[in-house]
């Protein structure tokens, strides 16, 4: 019986919320959710009761009756003014969720790239700067390659110490982190259902994503947007760690980082002979 | 010239209806006979119907048991379809092919070719009284389109490809294909052309929908005196001609990237190996797409709603309840249909700033909506109701409409639409949509005319067991679809299993999809009765439902021309049990005197003139 009562309460199939505006989110949807019930309820109860009430007898005629003006009116303002109050109260959360002015100041920023079938992140390490790439400047988008996706030039010390994770990423908790999401390919759609974020992320432009999470834990990503045959498997997974574990792992990759480019003491040739032509 | 009253016989009526005898491809094949492209609509629309279900049916098997083998068929699937010969797995590559090619055969092939097609070339004529379409020859090429596109979709399986594999929309890039050689045809190239087609089959078909209704309606049809049916396919036919060209041109510029490789939708600096992109934007034909494809949900849907009206006044033998508002809901409706596309596209990185536009203007919907339900409701209220096999189908349209509208104002709402967006939420409601409505109307559709069109009457028994079991497990598969997208499973995707947050929903997979199979054989019920009573029905009378709307008037199976008597229209076509009439209907083309008292037409007795109200 319990199984069955789980069924029915739609509202208990969510995945646990973990973002600051994820209950939010959840709690419009648990609104319409109900108004919808009483709705339906009201309508089927209705229908139910007409349909039994006047069922066919042969002593009965219908009723020769062709609707009234004041009825239509009534039944056209009432639904009028219950759906744009859902409108509005709507619109006023998807103002502060997703209006690129309202994205908050970032604590962490990270630029993701979708590519079939994958997920590759960039940091911009301890220094909270990214260097010279595609995201941050518009000229670098000539240097995106097969092996250098983000574009970075390597000639900007700025950029030392951003480094890369593929299919996976980490963010600290109670953070405003904000994603520069775009993809080298087809479309994709960043999607942390229990961030309850979902952004296509287009080949092109860049997308901002925003999200605060409150929650520590191993969470997932996935793709929401077929992008072809393994679109499913299109899957990366996501740690939220407190700040103190995130600085440490920062500093770890940093210095991974900084060891992976040190060999190359000469400067990398001029930009422009080592890009892959894009047209 | 008297024309209230039947002829005497049927040889009366060649008189003034002459039609030389036509050689038998011209009345089967190449007919320019209304009734009979109607037929050929159904027959391969009932085809089509079958291929796409038969998709679906792989789908939800892979969906409920990912990567075990499929039965009774798995051994004889194609080898490009499977992982190895024989081992009756489908690829992830073909798992995309059937998505693509359900959506594509279900919307493009069947409930438009139906909705429009079928309905639109059997009733436009019959119930404006007019012997046949203003432009017979347009038509019949409306229809020949048909065929030859859906060959050359089903083609891609002998493309290098298979068939296409981006979605029943087709996004770019992807659907460009930029990896394949210029001119090569792939799937996807096939796909394009095969839509391309079928959209000019629409606007032919429309075109002439227009013109038949504003030129050829029987003496005295105003417009407010056509049936809902008619009123709804002509607002529907208005919206295929404005929005299906622009449809066309994406199509067109999307086929001249993926074969010629232009760049329209294909931005700067993607990387890959192929050098065929730079300077277009992707977001661009999703823009072009939805503007079409979100009218085209209401071209899916609107007629069914006209054919409903028109059932449910039939069978509660009462007039539909407030006329009118029924009109301008369905005008309503129409308009705000083109002002809506972007509600498609809130995460696809179009600004949100626009998103406010289009959820307010999305949201406005749910009240024509409303009014709908309400006046059938109320059209309902105080009937002597029937529950035919047609009347069922069409109540199973009303409350799965209910249902269907509200699911939408979900994802009407932004913010929500955030987390259910490309889910399988979205799978349900356009499945309680286009299934639950557009179908059950197009089956309630069938019944209430398969007598008209055939001569004979379906079998009553079989058409009921048939709604009984396709409503129930209608209901079981798709509303755990909506449970499926509250807890986050993505629609178009594989294997669910991948992901640890899904790992509680493979229960609800497998239950659907069991209950999706039986669905697929209930359907057996609705094929057999179709075709059983084509040879074996009862012999219909000329109005068997005591309907009042013209087509009743014709023939029992009428001919090339239609009608056997001249037709002119003395009132509206819902005057049900009208007080001072001994019979509970009043046909549209009998004559009499009537007042208008209180919302009620009175009959007034032509022979004493005494005005005898009736109580109400």
């Amino acid at each position: 019986m319990g199984d069955i009562l789980h069924v029915l309460d739609m509202l208990a199939w969510f995945p646990e919320n973990i973002s600051t505006y994820g209950a939010e989110l959840d709690n419009l949807f648990a609104i319409i959710y109900w108004v919808s019930v009483a709705i339906f309820f009201l309508t089927f109860g209705i229908l139910g009761y007409l349909l039994v009430k006047y069922r066919y007898s042969p002593d009965r005629k219908g009723y020769n009756y062709h609707g009234n003006n004041l009825v239509e009116v009534t039944w056209t303002i009432l639904p009028t003014f219950l759906f744009a109050a859902i409108g509005l109260y709507s619109d006023d959360i998807w103002e502060r969720t997703k209006y690129s002015k309202r994205v908050p100041q970032a604590d962490v920023e990270i630029i993701v790239l979708g590519k079939t079938f994958g997920w590759t992140f960039l940091y911009p390490g301890s220094d909270g700067k990214f260097g010279r790439n595609a995201y941050t400047d518009r000229t670098a988008r000539h240097l995106m390659s097969t092996t250098n996706i983000f574009g970075i030039d390597s000639t900007d010390p700025t950029g030392m110490d951003d480094f890369t994770t593929e299919n996976q990423f980490r963010v600290p908790v109670n953070s405003n982190i904000v994603v520069r999401g775009s993809s080298i390919d087809v479309l994709h759609s960043f999607f942390l259902p229990h961030a309850r974020v979902k952004q296509d992320v287009v080949p092109g432009t860049w997308m901002n994503i925003w999200f605060n999470l409150f929650k520590t834990g191993d969470y997932e990503l996935a793709c929401a947007e077929l992008c072809g045959g393994g679109h499913y498997s299109m899957r990366a997974e996501y740690k939220v760690v407190s700040m103190a574990d995130y600085d440490t792992w920062l500093d770890k990759k940093n210095a991974e980082a900084k060891a992976a480019r040190s060999p190359q003491s000469l400067p990398a040739a001029p930009a422009d002979t080592v890009a892959v032509a894009s047209h | 010239m008297s024309t209230a009253t039947l002829p005497s016989t049927e040889t009366e009526a060649h008189t003034h209806e002459h039609h030389h005898e036509l050689p038998w491809y011209r009345k089967y094949v190449f007919s320019t006979d209304h009734k009979v492209i109607s037929k050929q609509f159904m027959l391969s629309s009932l085809f089509f119907l079958f291929i796409g279900g038969a998709f679906a049916l792989f789908i939800r098997w892979q969906l409920a048991y990912p990567g075990t083998k499929i039965p009774l068929v798995g051994s004889i699937l194609p080898a490009t379809w499977v992982t190895e010969p024989g081992s009756g797995i489908i690829t992830p590559e073909f798992y995309a092919q059937l998505l693509t090619m359900h959506g594509s055969i279900m919307i493009f092939f069947v409930v438009i070719p139906l909705a429009l097609g079928m309905f639109g070339n059997f009733c436009i004529p019959l119930m404006i009284g007019t012997d046949d379409m203003a432009l017979p020859r347009l038509n019949m090429w409306s229809f020949w389109l048909v065929p030859p596109a859906g060959l050359i979709m089903m083609a891609g399986f002998f493309t290098e490809t298979g068939y296409a594999t981006a979605g029943w929309t087709s996004y770019p890039p992807l659907s460009a294909s930029i990896q394949l050689p210029t001119f090569t045809i792939s799937g996807q190239t096939l796909w394009l052309i095969s839509v391309f087609l079928v959209g000019f089959s629409s606007i032919m078909g429309s075109v002439n929908y227009v013109t038949t209704v504003l030129n050829k309606r029987a003496k005295g049809m105003k417009l407010f005196d056509m049936p809902l049916t008619v009123w709804a396919l002509f607002i529907t036919a208005i919206m295929a001609v404005l929005g299906t060209p622009v449809l066309a041109a994406g199509l067109a510029m999307l086929f001249m990237d993926n074969f010629l490789h232009t760049s329209f939708f294909l931005p700067d600096n993607l990387v890959t190996n192929s050098k065929y992109f730079g300077g277009g934007q992707p977001v661009l034909f999703q823009h072009v797409f939805w503007f079409y494809s979100h009218p085209a949900v209401y071209i899916m849907i609107l007629p069914l709603m006209g054919i409903v009206s028109d059932v449910l006044a039939t069978f509660s033998r009462k007039p539909v309840y407030g006329y009118k508002a029924m009109v301008f809901a369905i005008a309503g409706i129409a308009f705000l249909g083109f002002i809506v596309w972007g509600h498609h596209m809130f995460q696809s990185g179009m600004n949100p700033l626009l998103g406010t536009t289009f959820m307010l203007s999305t949201i406005v919907i749910a009240v024509p909506s409303s009014i709908k339900v309400f006046n059938w409701l109320g059209t309902l209220w105080r009937g002597n109701i029937k529950f035919t096999s047609a009347m069922l189908n069409a109540l199973a349209f009303v409350s799965m409409f209910i249902i269907g509208g509200l699911s939408g104002v979900f994802m009407a709402s932004a913010p929500v639409d955030i987390y259910i967006h490309d889910t399988y939420f979205i799978v349900a409601h356009i499945h309680y949509v286009l299934f639950g409505g557009s179908l059950f109307g197009i089956f309630a559709g069938i019944y209430y005319w398969y007598p008209k069109m055939f001569g004979k009457m379906l079998n009553e028994a079989w058409g009921r067991k048939h709604f009984y079991w396709t409503f129930v497990t209608f209901n079981l598969t798709f509303f755990p679809m909506h449970i499926l997208g509250v807890g986050g499973h993505m629609r178009r995707i594989y294997d669910p299993n991948v992901y640890d947050f899904l790992k509680g929903l493979g229960g609800i997979n497998e239950f659907i999809t069991i209950a999706a199979i039986t669905l697929g054989f209930s359907q057996l019920f609705l094929i057999s009765n179709i075709l059983w009573s084509m040879k074996f029905g009862k012999k219909a009378p000329r109005n068997p439902w005591h309907a009042n709307t013209l087509e009743w008037a014709a023939p029992e199976h009428p001919g090339h021309g239609n009608f056997d008597m001249d037709i002119t229209v003395y009132r509206g076509p819902y005057e049900f049990s009208v007080p001072g009439r001994e019979l509970d209907y009043w046909p549209q083309w009998e004559q009499g005197e009537a007042i208008s008292a209180h919302h009620n037409t009175v009959a007034v007795p032509i022979e004493n003139e005494t005005r005898t109200f009736g109580a109400h």
